[in-house]
């Protein structure tokens, strides 16, 4: 086996959750169906439970063409993406010496631009204590909690079911 | 969190695929060989993204499987230091504690990376698991059982193969994520 090249490109959650989705992963309880293998399922499982799961190839574009004003590095624009923000105490982790590169009004405007472009996701507590025992309970308990979307500006909410 | 990387290997594929067309027969015996293992330096192989090219196809002489020389793109599951990621807590004790994305169990938060200051609580005083509790200015803040936490990625590192492991200790992992806690944001999310 021979590496030719470790590090063609970093993915996004988003792009690895599209990919799974596109080889016909979902959230249907009867799983033998779908090309699928077991562990790309837990990828899966995990990365349906992210704001990945409600970002569009649209907003993740819009996103990056804003950010571009701002100096940061492509190892930060990855991970807010990923985790998308909602305050300026979650930028803090993510960027290296913040309050000496960035003053408070540019974090500010970071956080603001995260809001206007990418989508967010609320879970109810119930299904996040659901999230006790093994994977295939697991998926059911997906199921019966409530997930419910905000819409951005002209955003369809996408199918949960 | 997750690369592309394109690797080249050279495989046989065993005649009870050569009912099937070329990719698919490739790709099934490719995700037998390589989905779900941990590649040295590149990490935790998610999945096969595509397959670039598939040459050869000749079989030698006393073997009866072709053996073809395929080039295709896998999906590697890395993180790198700095990268915050929030998993799930399953085991909390002197040590430190350990997290769980699903499918990759092997994170570890050693106790010298734990918000500084805190303190661990044992559950009971002969329990190897315990409870452990930041103390920021007047309270304390506990990090409760399966609580989703966010942490910053300190190193990854890839243990070589043991030759010989005693009775009891812990299944071999190939690749472990140390993280941290030590900074604002990080810890539950329910913290913050």
């Amino acid at each position: 086996m021979k590496i030719l090249d470790a590090n063609v490109a970093p993915l996004t959650n988003f792009e690895v959750l599209d990919f799974l989705r596109s080889k016909g992963a979902s959230k249907d309880p009867s799983r033998v169906i779908a090309k699928v293998a077991m562990s790309e399922y837990k990828v899966y499982d995990y990365l349906v439970n992210t704001s990945a799961n409600v970002q569009t190839r649209e907003d993740i574009a819009e996103y990056l063409s804003g950010i571009k004003l701002h100096d940061l590095s492509e190892a930060e624009i990855l991970n807010i993406v990923n985790i998308r923000p909602a305050a300026v105490v979650e930028i803090y982790p993510i960027i290296e010496e913040c309050p000496d590169r960035f003053p408070d009004e540019e974090v500010t405007e970071i956080v603001e631009l995260v809001e206007k472009t990418l989508p967010t996701v609320t879970i109810n507590e119930t299904a996040v204590e659901n999230t006790e025992g093994d994977e295939e309970t697991d998926t059911q308990a997906h199921e019966n909690g409530n997930v419910s979307q905000e819409k951005t500006e002209g955003e369809e909410p996408m199918d949960t079911s | 969190m997750f690369y592309l990387s394109k690797i080249e290997h050279k495989l046989t594929l065993p005649p009870y695929l050569l009912t099937l067309p070329i990719r698919e027969a490739i790709l099934s015996e490719l995700e037998r060989l390589f989905l779900d293992k941990v590649i040295a330096k590149l990490g935790l192989c998610i999945s096969v993204y595509d397959i670039i090219s598939i040459k050869g196809g000749s079989v030698f002489p006393g073997d009866g499987a072709p053996t073809y020389l395929a080039v295709f793109n896998l999906i590697m599951f890395r993180p790198f230091t700095g990268e915050i990621i929030t998993a799930k807590l399953i085991r909390s004790d002197a040590n430190g504690l350990r997290l769980s994305l699903g499918f990759f169990d092997d994170i570890y938060i050693p106790k010298h990376h734990m918000p500084d200051p805190s303190h661990y609580v044992s559950t009971t005083s002969t329990s190897k698991t315990g409870t452990w509790y930041w103390d920021y200015g007047e309270e304390s803040f506990a990090i409760g059982d399966s609580e989703e936490i966010k942490f910053a990625v300190q190193s990854v590192s890839y243990p070589p193969i043991p030759v010989e492991q005693p009775k009891d200790s812990k299944p071999f992992a190939p690749m472990v994520v140390n993280g941290s806690l030590n900074q604002d944001g990080l810890g539950p999310i329910a913290w913050w």
